[in-house]
């Protein structure tokens, strides 16, 4: 069965190059769902099964860091692997992200390689 | 606090890494004004150890052409998609401005970045020391980084 990645993003053209830099990177997914906030990538786990989340933490509604709190104290989605991808990647922030879970940071403006070195891991 | 120095290291960083545009800034502006007509402004708010405002003016043709190397697609108008590239490489700049003053123990927070379009919009020079204006060049034109900022 392939492999599904959720991208979380305000910003729609931030996800359309987010998707772009992991098809450079060559990392191949079978499926790319997105989600506009925390919220509603908490919903899109919940229907659908993903494989990792590469998520934003600046958003409106549901931050990045209040996303990955919920989705750590909810069993049936807690163990999905998240990786940050922002410009808020400063280490108490980061510490924080980790505390719930979070596998890796990105640092916005990345690079296809950034993608790769980070994500490849944890598939 | 070295604004400019900040601001040019962070967008070259940017343009270099997602853009993939050649970018050359200039000195920060002192005294010509600048009548950019109709334009795209995307502006970020930051808040903490200081509270400044970032903005990105360009005339349409530079927004166009930004935001079409970044997608890998052309743009013919300023349409959602263009204002929120704009919005996003804002956010880019406001955050490299967050990660190089964090290292001097000056901490900031970020809001989310917005963007407006307008039909006249002309740039002056600052007339209180407490606003930079930095323009750079690109094949297509000139754009402007501008920061307001009170010191808490």
């Amino acid at each position: 069965m392939g492999k599904t990645v959720l991208i979380v993003d305000d910003s729609n053209t931030m996800r359309k190059i987010v998707a772009r830099s992991l098809r450079q990177a060559g990392i191949d997914f079978d499926s790319i769902l997105e989600a506009a906030d925390g919220q509603e990538a908490l919903d899109v786990l919940h229907a659908n099964q993903v494989d990792v989340v590469l998520s934003d933490i600046n958003m409106p509604n549901m931050t990045g860091l209040e996303f990955l709190k919920a989705k750590s104290e909810d069993d049936a989605i807690k163990d999905i692997p998240v990786i940050m991808i922002s410009t808020e990647t400063g280490a108490d922030i980061i510490d924080e992200a980790k505390s719930y879970g979070a596998k890796g940071a990105i640092k916005k403006p990345f690079t296809p390689d950034l993608i790769n070195e980070t994500l490849g891991p944890l598939l | 606090m070295e604004f400019a120095k900040k601001i040019v290291e962070t967008t070259e960083e940017i343009f270099s890494t997602m853009i993939f545009m050649d970018i050359s800034a200039a000195k920060p502006l002192e005294q010509s004004k600048h009548n950019i007509g109709g334009h795209i402004t995307a502006m970020i708010g930051l808040t903490g150890s200081f509270a400044a405002m970032l903005n990105i003016h360009c005339p349409e043709e530079v927004g166009l052409a930004i935001a079409g190397a970044m997608l890998g697609m052309e743009f013919e108008t300023i349409d959602a998609d263009v204002k929120d590239t704009l919005g996003e490489i804002a956010n880019m700049v406001a955050g490299g401005l967050k990660e190089r003053f964090a290292k001097e123990d000056l901490m900031l927070q970020l809001a989310i970045p917005t963007a407006v379009t307008g039909k006249s919009y002309t740039i002056a020079p600052p007339k209180t020391n407490n606003r930079v204006i930095i323009p750079f060049q690109v094949e297509s034109g000139q754009f402007f980084i501008e920061i307001k900022y009170n010191l808490n």
